[in-house]
């Protein structure tokens, strides 16, 4: 370098412009950075550091009001012993499974049923949105009467056409109680669904139909063969974040069942809460919620991953 | 975009920034405490507080006191919360087992129970269980919510049943014949907070069961008194009660009853009390009981509520004084009547109050408290206790048998989930 370094010595130096905030704070690097700092912050703020300090408790004995000593995967090794936990992982495989699965084809369906021509469309496409809109704990009530054998249009209608008194009773029995969730939350989750594909649905190219068309494709190929596969990308972001929404549900159980019966509906979250605030046993309520993270962090680096793939 | 709106959008963000540090209120002039409260269910109790109580200690002594209240159910978040930042109110509500998992987070305030038990009559014994650790107060117990027996005069007439009956088999003798007249009865079995306690334990106490001796060691949930209880829980469901209170939470069974769907529940007097207001002809035909008695007597959950004061208040003596005087009968009394008797107080001074004349129904709840105890009696309270409440293994050990499984099994999957939870002690 040192021998180079001769030729250069002749070229004088540019003059430097003065320094100024304003100038600095306009080039792009750095206004960009500026923008993006208080989200950044914000997320290391509400979602990084209460994530970092909810896997430092899973690795403490942590009674709350007490100090904390740590006992490494204590709470994890008792988590496995208790067969109310492992209830909980088969209750939130399930319902998210089918909650997910329910929603995905009902949304679908939804899409194309909004996508076609007919009168007061956008009326009728801004009220689908209302089931997501309502806030959760408000509609999960007005279910809670729904289904409630005293008051139930349900049960009225069943008993209007011969079902015996009172009725089924729709949060009683484990496997119902189960199905009424899911019911309830794929209501809750279809208009999500719904016009996210819709979205997905108006960018496919009318040309795309009329060459199938034209080839003399049917309305399934057509379907099959043009609308599937162009959606199939934002089919599987909705179903990632419908997937995460679903699997750390709350408000829903909580108001409805609390878990019950006999923690038939018991989630994560709910479990999770309990133990941590009604118990005060922050480490291994903690642990509880933790244990979701590698089921729904394989999923999302799967569907990551495949996206890549397929861009 | 253009270089002068950038720097606009700079601007805005800064001023923005800028307007939310400043400080939006000025503050007082004297001190101010904070005292947390869950909603009352009697509204012109929490007003009683706001405008009488806090105002008149204001007047005496220029401290100023806020009520803050959250909602039903959110007390515990709201206090591990304030525990965990040593932030937030000054004193709080605390509910049944809450004041032995913050007991290192609690001041002492012996002095005050101390003083108050021998100016008011006297401590009921489980005034002393609820608050006392290691023969300290820690929390100052302000009353019970007791849950007893609430029943139609009419249906229980109609089969000739003038008086509630006195044993857990007469009872069911009585909701047999109620269920063929499809006047069934409705006990919750369900994952609500408290009316499911409030007829179990005292069901299990009344057979002999315990879950844990008062070692706070041994489980002794196997036993046959306890598989007693059990039987006797599946045939009053299964000959006596609607299906669904296998679902039910709290509200459950006051919309049955306002539904005339039920004959007999166990619940707080909130079902008499919103009846007279609400369904004046429901009202008529409510009527009150102590739970029934079983072989080994007759028992009652102690629903209780305490206050308690943050070690780590910075108005700790502001506090202090403030539980003392509110806790003197001149103000206590007045805010028990204004509920009327829905908060049993804890102090034998109260026995005859006048408070207890304003509905004679409820004289049940004052005599009850004789025989009241904490969730997991006669295990000492703590955290292992909390933790089986909150995962509600007596429930449902209840519940799974009511559903159809087999004494033997639950009571299995009960012992061995209390014995985790008391091995990781």
């Amino acid at each position: 370098m040192a021998i180079r370094a001769e030729e250069f010595v002749g070229i004088a130096p540019r003059p430097r412009r003065p320094f100024t905030l304003g100038e600095w704070v306009d080039r792009g690097t750095v206004f960009s950075w500026l923008m993006m700092a208080p989200p950044i912050l914000f997320i290391l703020a509400f979602v990084g550091y209460p994530f970092c300090y909810g896997i430092f408790l899973s690795l403490e004995n942590r009674p709350v009001a007490q100090p904390g000593t740590f006992i490494g995967l204590g709470n994890f090794i008792k988590e496995a012993h208790d067969p109310v936990f492992w209830q909980v992982v088969r209750n939130t495989f399930v319902y998210t499974g089918v909650a997910t699965l329910l929603k995905m084809v009902g949304g679908l369906g939804l899409a194309l049923a909004m996508n076609q021509d007919f009168k007061f469309k956008n009326i009728i496409r801004a009220l689908l949105l209302l089931p997501f809109i309502v806030p959760t704990v408000l509609s999960t009530v007005a279910f809670m009467w729904m289904l409630d054998p005293a008051f139930s249009v349900i049960n009225r209608v069943l008993i209007g056409f011969g079902w015996p008194k009172p009725g089924p009773s729709w949060l009683g029995s484990p496997i119902l109680a189960m199905c009424s969730i899911i019911a309830i939350n794929t209501w809750r989750g279809l208009p999500f669904y719904g016009i996210t594909l819709l979205a997905g649905l108006q960018t496919v190219p009318v040309e795309l139909y009329e060459a199938a068309t034209i080839d003399g494709a049917s309305g399934w190929q057509r379907f099959r063969y043009v609308t599937l596969p162009i959606l199939q990308p934002i089919i599987l972001i909705v179903t990632l974040f419908s997937v995460i929404f679903t699997f750390a549900d709350f408000q829903l159980v909580y108001v409805l069942t609390h878990g019950g019966p006999q923690n038939a509906t018991a989630l994560f979250a709910t479990y999770a809460f309990d133990i941590a605030m009604g118990s005060g046993q922050l480490g291994l309520g903690a642990a509880v919620a933790l244990a979701m993270l590698p089921a729904l962090a394989l999923l999302i680096v799967a569907i990551t991953l495949y996206l890549r793939k397929k861009s | 975009m253009s270089k002068s709106s950038r720097r606009d959008v700079l601007k805005i963000a800064l001023a923005g920034a800028g307007a939310a540090a400043l400080p939006w209120r000025a503050k007082a002039a004297g001190p101010t405490i904070t005292m947390l409260h869950e909603s009352s269910f009697i509204k012109v109790f929490d007003e009683f507080f706001q405008n009488t109580l806090a105002p008149n200690y204001e007047k005496e002594t220029g401290v100023k006191v806020v009520y803050e209240i959250t909602s039903v159910g959110s007390l515990p978040t709201r206090d591990s919360t304030i525990i965990e930042t040593q932030a937030g109110a000054d004193l709080t509500m605390l509910g049944l087992l809450y004041p032995f998992l913050y007991q290192d987070k609690l001041l002492d305030v012996t002095d005050i129970g101390e003083e108050i038990g021998k100016k008011q009559g006297g401590w009921y014994d489980v005034g002393k269980e609820a608050g006392t650790i290691d023969g300290k107060w820690k929390a100052i117990p302000f009353s019970n919510i007791g849950q007893l027996m609430n029943w139609r005069t009419d249906w229980f007439a109609e089969i000739g049943v003038k008086t509630f009956p006195d044993t857990w088999e007469d009872l069911y003798e009585v909701g047999k014949k109620l269920k063929a007249k499809d006047h069934p009865f409705g006990f919750e079995l369900g994952h609500g907070f408290g009316d499911n306690h409030g007829w179990l334990y005292p069901l299990l106490w009344s057979y002999g069961g315990h879950e844990v001796e008062p070692d706070g060691k041994t489980v002794v949930i196997d036993s046959d008194e306890t598989a007693k209880a059990i039987d006797f829980a599946r045939k009053f469901f299964k000959d006596c009660m609607l299906d669904d209170v296998l679902s039910w939470t709290d509200v459950s069974n006051n919309k049955a009853w306002y539904a005339e769907q039920i004959s007999c529940t166990n619940n707080a007097q909130s079902i008499l009390w919103l009846a007279k207001r609400d369904f004046p002809e429901i009202a008529k035909v409510t009527d009150q009981a102590m739970n029934p008695q079983g072989p080994k007597g007759r028992f009652h959950l102690m629903n209780s509520i305490s206050h308690g004061i943050f070690n780590f208040s910075p108005e700790k003596q502001a506090s202090h004084d403030f539980l003392r005087w509110l806790m003197d009968e001149k103000q206590l009394g007045a805010w028990y009547a204004s509920a009327d008797s829905y908060y049993q107080p804890v102090l034998h001074g109260y026995d005859n109050a006048p408070m207890w004349d304003v509905e004679p129904r409820n004289k049940p709840f004052r005599d009850a408290m004789a025989t009241a105890h904490l969730p997991g009696w006669p295990a000492p309270p703590g955290r292992q206790l909390a933790e089986s409440v909150a995962k509600y293994v007596v429930v449902d050990m209840f519940a799974k048998a009511c559903a159809g499984a087999s004494t033997k099994d639950v009571i299995k999957a009960a012992d061995s989930q209390l014995r985790d939870i008391y091995r990781a002690a």
